[in-house]
């Protein structure tokens, strides 16, 4: 799942996404998410990963992960935060919520593929 | 606690880490720096607010502007509409403005980017600047200071 209010980001997001063998589900901001998380398809089938955008409307990406972590049926989806944020201050606070990995933009392909990795979720065949 | 007010060469290293990234598939050094004062018909803007207060200003003709969001939606600009331009441009100062943040003094928020048409009037002190080649366009990246954040530092000195 790729959460942001840019779709030009998100197609940036989907696109690294797709070409490491993923099916990707958009959300424009967390509650965006949330709702979508909430169907009854989503109910059998909880993405893997989310990366997810820090400034958004309606939801931030940190309420979408302080009420993700909340979930006992999103424990397994892995949470990857992905902003321009990058104050020590502001990472700590993200990974002490319950973010998973942190990725700072402007960012490469390959460190996107790093972070997939360091989670077990770079498919095998695809070099990081 | 940052406290360092960004120089030219740091917003063209800025810059070009973003270019390249997003607008150049991870090609380094695809993008130039021209001298001028150039100022396009179209503007994204965020808003920098906490302990420094002003604005980080992406400017640029329509024609670049264009050329940007057939770039981030990998698409012919032919097909682009102004939605996309609006997300594009929106972007772009987003990733620009949240890099310059980092560098400002702490603690500070930033905005979601507003895209609008330029005029010459606004009433604001222009911190630093860089004009950036790409593609044969240009756009010209700018961090400006409040005009209330000047007044407070006037009367504290």
């Amino acid at each position: 799942m790729v959460i942001d209010d840019s779709r030009a980001m998100r197609r940036i997001l989907r696109t690294v996404l797709q070409e490491v063998g993923y099916e990707v589900v958009e959300a424009g901001n967390g509650q965006e998410a949330l709702d979508l998380l909430g169907t009854e398809e989503a109910e059998t089938r909880v993405p893997e990963l989310a990366l997810i955008d820090w400034n958004m409307p309606i939801m931030t990406g940190l309420e979408f992960v302080v009420n993700a972590r909340k979930q006992q049926r999103l424990r397994n989806m892995s949470l990857i935060m992905v902003t321009t944020e990058s104050e020590h201050g502001q990472i700590v606070r993200a990974l002490a919520s319950g973010a998973h990995e942190y990725v700072i933009k402007p960012f490469t392909r390959d460190a996107l593929h790093d972070k997939l990795a360091l989670l077990g979720l770079l498919p095998a065949g695809v070099n990081s | 606690m940052s406290s360092e007010i960004p120089t030219v060469e740091q917003l063209d290293d800025i810059a070009e880490q973003v270019w390249a990234a997003f607008l150049d598939d991870g090609n380094p050094a695809v993008i130039g720096f021209a001298a001028g004062d150039e100022r396009g018909d179209l503007a994204a803007s965020v808003s920098v607010a906490g302990a420094w207060e002003g604005t980080l200003v992406v400017s640029c003709t329509d024609d670049a502007s264009r050329e940007v969001a057939s770039a981030l939606f990998a698409m012919p600009v032919s097909e682009v509409t102004p939605a996309d331009i609006g997300d594009a441009l929106g972007e772009l100062a987003n990733v620009l403005g949240g890099n310059v943040k980092s560098m400002l003094p702490s603690p500070s928020t930033l905005s979601l980017p507003e895209v609008f048409t330029t005029d010459d009037d606004s009433q604001v002190v222009e911190v630093c600047r860089t004009v950036v080649t790409w593609r044969e366009r240009t756009f010209t990246v700018a961090l400006l200071k409040s005009p209330r954040a000047v007044a407070q530092e006037e009367v504290a000195s």
